[in-house]
């Protein structure tokens, strides 16, 4: 099976070749790891892991690599991707609880199933080739059905709505993916220890899969180096954010559960990633501030902030960073070993209440009227409120105002009549003019492609509510367009709402850790969510309809046929006749069928000798029908088994 | 209802005409032809409805040349494919031999070795002798080729020749041989130089291959055993330039390791065991510009040749490996080779640079972990494998590289980067492992019962015979697959009726056999590359073909499918109508019979 070598040739020659070829100022590959632990206030505790992993500009991307996957980097040669995020998620984000106005949750609340949106850096005219293209290279590469959005009739191109601004984007939506560890297998496997060494150890398939929520994110996107003749460099951002119940023995219903990361996961971190920069484990919480003193300089009330009346950390931190509204514990997990794992644990000694903030708008979605033909669908954004206290507001002819962009897909059997459209702000309808500062509007063709709304409200800041409402038609879909859970309906891919004019980033009052998930943290992000995944019921054909349809007919015609036919060539006087020569010979049985036709025919009873003529009609008759039923009935079977099978 | 009608007779027409007028037996009147002729038309407009409906139903089968596609492969089953190569013979320093003798002696000497059989891709070859005397004077065979390049005489020194190293006079070799046209295939020439015995000593016998189509044979004496010379000659052009210094028994020449689209990926992966223990890392890039291009360079005509690499970490090996305390190492066997690469920890990826069909060829540097470190290969035969690698046909190879000191340091791991030295050695394993992936032997002497041959290393890996050979077999390879592959589609089709074969299949079948068919011709011209190139196209059209997406659609619309639609409306309708035309055929045929009794009677009375 396998030969060996035995010996090689000498290449003496090579050894001339191996003059080290300077290559100026190198740049290696960088990979870094971290993970955040946020206590929620719904008693429930986020993590949140992120890689990252760069590589520096160079022209042997694709072909050469250390720490980045080589898969990535062919795929971005390959399509040319500039920029692309795909995620994967389960469960819904609970903006109220979970926060709706801080990086974490506007970078990772995604909607539920699959999300791609995709930058390209080819010529116009290509992009939707290129699209098409990815498509089916990441659906290899993560196991899922993302060649779904390749057809023309799931994705669009947003302009302005999405909040990046490029008319090389392509943006699609898969609500119905089902997301589980076939999709976590190929993402961890883009990670230089996989799930064998560091903080992604922690993965347990169980621990992680079964949590509230579950984001698997991966964002790519290229920087061009400036430099003449070298390609441009690759970030590969790897997230997954998930929410876990840590399991509770205290009674106290007010008392925060407390939990280590052993109980959360089942697993401990037993060292770094040998090849990751960095490696670290973040504490976040959140409202801790207003009790501490501003300055915390000694040592002693250092330990306070981790060691305190209200809870205590099982680890010391390494540092401990102060952002606006709260503490971040950091910790380096290098020195832990096999021996001396890296357990961190947080116990809560007294019950605390803190909330999150939120975004100045909570939208929900939600269907409208009944019926197999028409709906509606409305948006509703309600104030939140930490509304006043937001930064963002701005003045527009001496109003102050809150802008929210609103982006919708819409897919061509939602046939939508824009002119419907509907605005109301605090139980009153508004004119387009008031409220409606920029809309843009493409139709969905059927079976081509679909529509795309993207509409920026402009909104007074005092704003309690505000409705949105667009009614619909039901489309009908070719028989075999129909996927094989007809019954289940329609998915509506999630609107996304973003607010234009609020950006939230984490402000760390200290200076700016080297960590990448801090600096991610340190940018602005756009404040946006997405609501609810719409589930639409259309009419469901009955699909073994073609075949009954055939039957029925065929079986109608081959009766009018016959009939036609025996019409036309019988001799109904010369059989009368012959009947009638033969009538006195008519059996018992025969006289019987006889009484029962006259019967049901309501006919007095003619005698059996009688040699009436219409006597012998109706006998004749009844054969005839004897027959037809006969027919009728073979025809019946023959559809029951050639149908039912 | 026959009998009815044949009891039933016209009332009105029985008034007495004849007194012999039987009711039963006769009729006075012409039978009416209204009923018989509405139930037959209507039958003959069905039948006359069935080849419509025949034609509706029936599906799109573009036609497909089976006869040409038989012919194909039985041309290639009978005539294996021969290129023409021109063997030149050179003999200086022998007295009084007739080069025309020679010539037939080399030619039965070639038979002998080649068993009269010839293999796929072998040689047409025609023989030209020169012979030069101690004075430098020639007489040559009469040229078959006139293109062929003549060999000056006196340009080889009887004794000056095969002084220095052997690539110089390699050198050498190739400027007295320069000049040849290549027209009709290529020219391997043998140089036997007849040294005088200057000293008396008994000198060794040296054969020599170079890197180009020269081999030589130097020595004294060398026209006494000049039986023993010839052989040797006829030795070199069939088991060297022929067959490539390849065994029989080695891998076939069907696994040519070149993917259908004529593409080779080879990838490289470092496989770092366990990162713990420590990290080593390689400078491919320089590795792949200074030694690995002008390999994929040389190799151009026969594949299109890409480079990638990668480092793997927390890769261990799959098979088990046990300690032994005489060689202070942990060993594995052979046997432990088939379980030796790890397919669920190996994430090696099949390239997305490689589009369609190309073929990947992994290669992998193992570093042990250090568990297991140093980790050696021991043959079978209880030695220490020297490469510790080994090759797994049309997949690569595997080489185990063990850190120069195994024994764990510090406690955090180390990172390395594996010298250049140590990178051009596993370099160097790779090129054998290469070469033996595509047949070639990795050694540098080809030992055959008469003696050994040295065979010179080129830098870039294959010798020029060597890429002859390839280029030979490959032609071949590929006619044969295309052949193979027509000769499937072409049953499969044929096995199943009700399968859709675009016009697309059908195209690409028909420029398929074209490209097969010029790269036969090309092959017979001696177009070395130009039939290389047509018959790779061939094989790639004929895969398109095979594997085109449209060839899946067949089971959608099966008979029973349309039996079940068509039945509940034609089986009761054509019932019906069949019987009334048959009862109406047959009671005119009796109405008809009665009607002429009554005619004859009415005659004879």
């Amino acid at each position: 099976m396998a030969s060996l070598v035995r010996s090689w040739i000498p290449l003496l020659i090579l050894q001339s070749f191996l003059v080290a070829v300077a290559f100026g100022s190198k740049e290696a590959e960088q990979f870094s790891e971290a993970l955040l632990l946020k206590p929620l206030p719904d008693r429930k505790v986020l993590a949140h892991f992120h890689f990252e992993n760069r590589a520096p500009p160079s022209n042997s991307h694709g072909r050469h690599h250390h720490l980045f996957p080589k898969a990535i980097s062919q795929l971005v040669q390959k399509f040319r991707v500039k920029e692309m995020e795909l995620s994967f998620t389960q469960g819904r984000w609970n903006h109220e609880h979970w926060g709706g106005f801080d990086p974490l949750s506007s970078m990772n609340a995604k909607p539920v199933g699959v999300e791609l949106w995709a930058v390209f850096d080819v010529p116009q005219s290509q992009v939707d080739t290129s699209w098409k293209n990815l498509t089916h290279a990441l659906s290899g590469l993560f196991c899922a059905s993302i060649n779904f959005l390749e057809s023309s009739t799931s994705y669009a191109a947003p302009t302005w709505g999405f909040g990046t601004n490029s008319d090389k984007l392509r943006y699609g939506s898969l609500p119905r993916e089902a997301v589980c560890t076939e999709n976590l297998t190929p993402w961890l496997k883009l990670l230089p220890c996989r799930d064998k060494d560091g903080i992604s150890a922690l993965m347990n398939r169980p621990s992680v899969y079964r949590g509230f929520y579950h984001s698997q994110r991966l964002h790519l996107s290229t920087v061009e180096s400036g430099q003449e003749g070298l390609g441009s460099g690759i970030v590969l951002e790897q997230t997954l954010t998930v929410v876990l119940q840590p399991e509770t023995t205290s009674v106290e219903t007010n008392m925060q559960p407390s939990w280590s990361l052993s109980s959360l996961f089942g697993r401990k971190v037993v060292g770094s990633c040998v090849l990751a920069k960095s490696s670290n484990v973040y504490l976040q919480l959140e409202g801790r501030l207003g009790h501490e003193s501003k300055n915390v300089d000694t040592e002693i009330e250092a330990h306070k902030l981790w060691k305190n009346a209200d809870f205590d950390l099982s680890l010391k931190p390494d540092r401990v960073l102060r952002e606006s509204s709260g503490l971040l514990f950091i910790f380096d997990i290098d020195k832990s070993s096999d021996s001396e794992p890296f357990d961190l644990g947080l116990n809560w000694k007294l019950p605390s209440k803190w909330s999150c903030q939120q975004a100045p708008l909570q939208a929900s979605r939600f269907l409208m009227g009944s019926g197999n033909e028409r709906g509606a669908i409305a948006i509703l954004l309600k104030a939140t409120e930490s509304q006043e206290k937001l930064p963002g507001r701005e003045l527009t002819d001496g109003r102050c105002t809150i802008k929210a962009n609103i982006f919708q897909i819409f897919p061509w059997y939602i046939k939508v009549y824009y002119h419907t459209l509907q605005i109301f702000v605090d139980q009153q309808q508004k004119t387009d003019s008031e409220v409606l500062k920029k809309i843009n509007v493409s139709p969905s063709t059927d079976k081509v492609s679909s529509g795309m709304l993207e509409m920026m409200l402009e909104l007074p800041c005092e704003v309690k509510s505000a409705a949105i409402s667009i009614e619909y038609d039901k489309g009908f879909l070719h028989i075999d367009e129909y996927p094989p859970d007809a019954n289940q309906g329609f998915d509506i891919p999630s609107a996304l709402i973003s607010f234009p004019s609020h950006h939230a980033s984490l402000d760390f009052q200290e200076e700016l850790s080297k960590s990448p998930l801090l600096s991610s943290f340190k940018e602005k992000s756009l404040v946006r969510s997405y609501t609810e995944v719409l589930l639409v019921p259309l009419t469901t054909p009955d699909f073994s309809m073609p075949y009954n349809v055939i039957t029925i007919t065929c079986t109608i015609f081959a009766l009018y046929f016959g009939s036609l036919l025996n019409v036309l060539r019988r001799r109904i006087g010369e059989e009368e006749r012959f009947l009638k020569s033969q009538g006195k010979k008519t059996g018992g049985v025969k006289q019987l069928l006889l009484r029962l036709t006259a019967k049901i025919r309501g006919r007095p009873i003619e005698a059996p000798s009688s040699e009436s003529p219409a006597a012998e009609s109706s006998f004749l008759s009844t054969k005839l029908i004897f027959k037809i039923i006969l027919i009728a009935g073979a025809a019946a079977a023959w559809q029951y088994f050639s149908t039912d099978k | 209802m026959e009998e009815t009608s044949d009891r039933l007779n016209p009332t009105t027409d029985t008034s007495g005409i004849a007194p012999e007028f039987d009711p039963k037996t006769m009729r006075s009147t012409k039978p009416g032809l209204k009923r018989l002729f509405i139930t037959t038309s209507v039958l003959f407009s069905f039948l006359l409805g069935v080849p419509f409906l025949w034609k509706s139903v029936e599906i799109y089968r573009s036609p497909l040349p089976f006869h040409d596609i038989d012919s194909l492969s039985d041309q290639i089953e009978s005539t294996p494919l021969q290129f023409p190569c021109n063997f030149h013979a050179v003999f200086v320093g022998f007295e009084s031999k007739d080069p025309d003798k020679l010539r037939s002696q080399i030619q039965d000497g070639i038979n002998q070795l080649t068993h009269q059989s010839s293999q796929c891709g072998s040689c047409n070859f025609s023989i030209s002798v020169t012979v030069q005397n101690q004075a430098d004077q020639c007489s040559e065979t009469l040229a078959y080729n006139p293109s062929m390049c003549s060999y000056r005489c006196g340009v080889i020194k009887r004794n000056e020749f095969g002084v220095g190293l052997d690539d110089t006079v390699d050198e050498s070799l190739n400027d007295v041989f320069s000049g040849c046209s290549e027209n009709s295939g290529k020219t391997y020439s043998v140089v036997v130089v007849n040294k005088e015995n200057a000293n008396g000593e008994d000198e060794v016998i040296k054969a020599v291959v170079g890197k180009r189509r020269h081999a030589w044979v130097v020595g004294s004496g060398l026209e006494e055993s000049y039986g023993d010379i010839v052989a040797r000659v006829s030795e070199i052009f069939v088991k060297v330039f022929m067959n490539g210094g390849r065994d029989e028994e080695s891998i076939h020449g069907e696994f040519m390791p070149v993917g259908s689209d004529g593409k080779i990926v080879l990838s490289f992966s470092l496989l770092n065991s366990n990162p713990r223990d420590w990290v080593y890392d390689w400078d491919f890039q320089r590795i792949d510009d200074a030694l690995l291009a002008p390999v994929t360079k040389a190799l151009a005509p026969i594949a299109n040749i890409s480079v990638e690499s990668q480092v793997l970490y927390h890769t261990p090996k799959s098979s088990f490996s046990s300690w032994d305390e005489k060689l202070q190492s942990y060993i594995f066997r052979t046997s432990d080779l088939p379980f030796f690469v790890n397919s669920n920890e190996w994430h090696l990826d099949t390239s997305a640079g490689a589009s369609g069909r190309s073929k990947i060829l992994q290669f992998v540097v193992y570093i042990p972990s250090g568990k297991e470190c140093p980790l050696l290969l021991q043959l079978p035969n209880g030695e220490i494998s020297k490469t510790n690698g080994f090759i797994s046909p049309m997949w690569g190879g595997v080489i185990v590289w063990n850190p120069e000191n195994c024994d764990k340091d510090s406690e955090s791991p180390s990172r390395n980067t594996i010298s250049p030295q140590d990178l051009e050695q596993i370099v160097e394993i790779f090129l054998g492992q290469f070469r033996q992936l595509f047949g070639f032997k990795s050694e540098a002497i080809y030992t055959s019962g008469l003696g050994t041959y040295k065979i010179l290393p080129s830098e870039r890996g294959f010798t020029e015979w060597e890429l002859d050979v390839l280029s030979r077999k490959h032609t071949c390879f590929n006619l044969h697959s295309c052949s193979t592959t027509l000769g499937s589609l072409s049953r499969l089709v044929r096995s199943l009726p009700r399968m859709i074969i675009k016009d697309e299949i059908g195209e690409q079948v028909k420029y398929s056999l074209k490209a097969a068919k010029l790269a036969q011709s090309n092959a017979s011209l001696g177009g070395y590359s130009s039939s290389a190139s047509s018959s790779r196209e061939a094989r790639s059209l004929a895969e398109n073909a095979f594997f085109h997406p449209s060839i899946m659609s067949v089971s959608y619309f099966s008979y029973e499918h349309c039996f079940a639609v068509y039945s509940p409306f034609f089986l009761p309708v054509v019932a019906h109508i069949v019987f009334a035309a048959l009862r109406e055929w047959k009671g005119y045929r009796q109405e008809k019979a009665k009607y002429l009794t009554w005619l004859t009677r009415k005659k004879t009375a």
